[in-house]
């Protein structure tokens, strides 16, 4: 069933056993997760079915630090949450991005990668797609991945037949909790906002927050404020560890053979450095995008090198006039080590409509991902020489060590960290379960329980955790 | 000498001087001897060429050097 407003699913008498706040990928899979296991479910949207700049409006927020995108930009807040502007790229964390990294403090999952492999079928139908061919070593320090180029699922407009028909199931639209209740053991109920105006309180057995990678450390570190520590008992890294994958044009290559990696449906080709190429150079992952520089971009190209390598310029010439593509813009988007400085704080001094403080996020790239650039780029380089493929320039901001560009991706959108999954509860929020430390019926759902971001996008390893946490939550709540 | 300073400009003679160090880069000339006064040493000529280098941004080897 799918409400509008709160008055009607009040009106419609529906008790719910579990609710859950927000209806983006890992809120929607964990509620069909729950609702065919008979359990009924109730699913708070802050947003309608539509976008809405008044909607919007209570998602913006202030970055303090390096350059980032405008808060009420870079997520969206209706039916399907973010997944309306998602891209669609889907890959899974690598295996050793769930083990601890020596050299980056704070890294290592209290799960593996083989604890979500087993839902990986359930993601491929959810997220419609191919399956994945295992990565292949170009040389002893590089990878050649795959990111599969999805239809990029919507997943309010996806499922909303299903959730509508659904008689387990309740999405109530334009609702938005604004803070949660607790005691310290359990979370005893949710203030709720709709059409304006307080809507009073809402309770349920179980409550599991999916509001996105801000968001949910937003609504967290608000509740537990107003509960004086009642809703996240160990709050010491509640906001924290935030993290993205900062994405940046690293340079250019030239190949002897553009079409020999060429498989993605875009035309896009991935690299990714080995564990070992990672742990002897001590640096974090990242990703390679090729993407086929435009002629006039070519033509710079072979000036630049006429004069260092004439004989190389002279075969990207003749290349050219046989209008045979010969080079590539390199795009790097990497790892962001997990630092406790990187965090979400609320505002002292700006509230949205209902009276919640916005987010302010604290954000900056450290001196090991400016390495990780550098270094990832010299490892590319390297291996195209080694096999003989072709040769890498490298963007001279990254070799002279000067700032970022702001003109440039900046990054990838993606919102990591903030309620981090661990056992250690000075340094993370949930446990391998998702649930909250301490609390016996709050649990959290999206990629704000990631520990480390690896360098691929992360709804494939959201929906895969949503998964997992849906399996969970059905054998609790059945007890 | 007064000459030779006449006829060609100080242009020009500035932009040789800026030249100079670059011309080592042209003296790859193996050295014919060295191969033969020690049969189990690698060809030091060899091996830079196959040296990675870094130019202006450039990942090269030295082969692929003017």
């Amino acid at each position: 069933m799918i409400f509008d407003s709160y008055d009607a699913f009040r009106a419609a008498n529906f008790t719910a056993k579990v609710c859950i706040l927000g209806s983006g990928p890992a809120g929607t899979t964990i509620a069909r997760k729950l609702g065919a296991a008979g359990i009924p479910v109730v699913v708070l949207e802050a947003g309608s079915r539509e976008f809405s700049d008044e909607s919007q409006d209570f998602y913006r927020g202030t970055t303090v630090g390096d350059f980032y995108f405008d808060l009420d930009v870079t997520r969206l807040r209706f039916m399907g949450g973010s997944s309306n502007h998602w891209a669609g790229w889907c890959r899974v964390l690598d295996k050793q991005d769930f083990e601890p990294k020596a050299w980056a403090p704070d890294t290592g999952w209290p799960i593996r990668r083989s604890d979500i492999e087993p839902y990986l079928p359930e993601v491929h139908d959810i997220l419609e797609l191919p399956g994945f061919r295992p990565d292949v070593p170009v040389s002893d320090d590089i990878r050649w991945v795959q990111l599969i180029k999805s239809p990029a699922v919507r997943f309010g407009e996806k499922f909303a037949d299903e959730l509508d028909k659904s008689g387990n199931i309740a999405v109530v639209l334009n609702t938005y909790a604004t803070e949660l209740a607790g005691d310290g053991k359990r979370v005893t109920g949710a203030r709720l906002w709709s059409n304006g105006q307080d809507a009073g309180a809402f309770s349920a057995d179980y409550f599991i927050v999916c509001t996105g990678g801000l968001e949910n450390s937003r609504l967290l570190l608000w509740s537990n404020q107003r509960s004086n520590g009642g809703v996240v008992p160990n709050a010491t890294a509640l906001g924290r560890y935030w993290m993205e994958h900062p994405t940046f044009e690293g340079g250019n290559a030239i190949l002897a053979d553009y079409g020999e990696f060429e498989v993605d449906a875009v035309n896009e080709v991935f690299f990714s450095p080995t564990l070992a190429a990672m742990e002897r150079l001590q640096i974090m992952n990242f990703g390679i995008r090729l993407i086929e520089t435009p002629y006039p971009g070519v033509k710079s190209l072979i000036a630049d090198l006429a004069c260092t390598a004439p004989d190389m310029a002279e075969w990207m010439s003749a290349k050219l006039s046989q209008n045979l593509r010969c080079a590539a813009q390199l795009y790097v988007a990497w790892e962001q080590a997990p630092l406790a400085s990187n965090r979400i704080e609320l505002s002292t001094t700006d509230v949205d409509h209902a009276g919640v403080p916005r987010i302010e996020l604290h954000w900056k790239k450290s001196e090991l991902e400016h390495r990780t650039l550098l270094e990832g780029l010299r490892l590319f380089g390297t291996t195209l020489i080694e096999k003989n493929l072709g040769r890498v320039r490298i963007a001279d901001w990254i070799t002279n060590g000067s700032d970022y560009p702001t003109n440039d991706e900046t990054a990838g959108h993606h919102h990591m960290g903030g309620t981090r999954m661990g056992t250690d509860v000075t340094k993370s929020v949930v446990d391998a379960n998702c649930k909250v430390h301490g609390m016996d019926n709050l649990y959290v759902g999206g990629s704000s329980v990631f520990c480390t971001s690896g360098e691929c996008n992360p709804t494939t390893t959201i929906t895969a955790l949503a998964c997992r946490l849906g399996d969970h939550l059905a054998k609790v709540v059945a007890v | 000498m007064s000459f030779f300073i006449k006829k060609i400009s100080r242009r020009t003679i500035v932009q040789a001087l800026i030249a100079l160090p670059a011309l080592s880069l042209f003296r790859t000339l193996p050295d014919a001897d060295a191969s033969h006064a020690d049969p189990n040493r690698a060809d030091p000529t060899r091996a830079d060429l196959n040296e990675i280098v870094e130019i202006n941004g450039w990942i090269l080897k030295r082969s692929d050097l003017a």
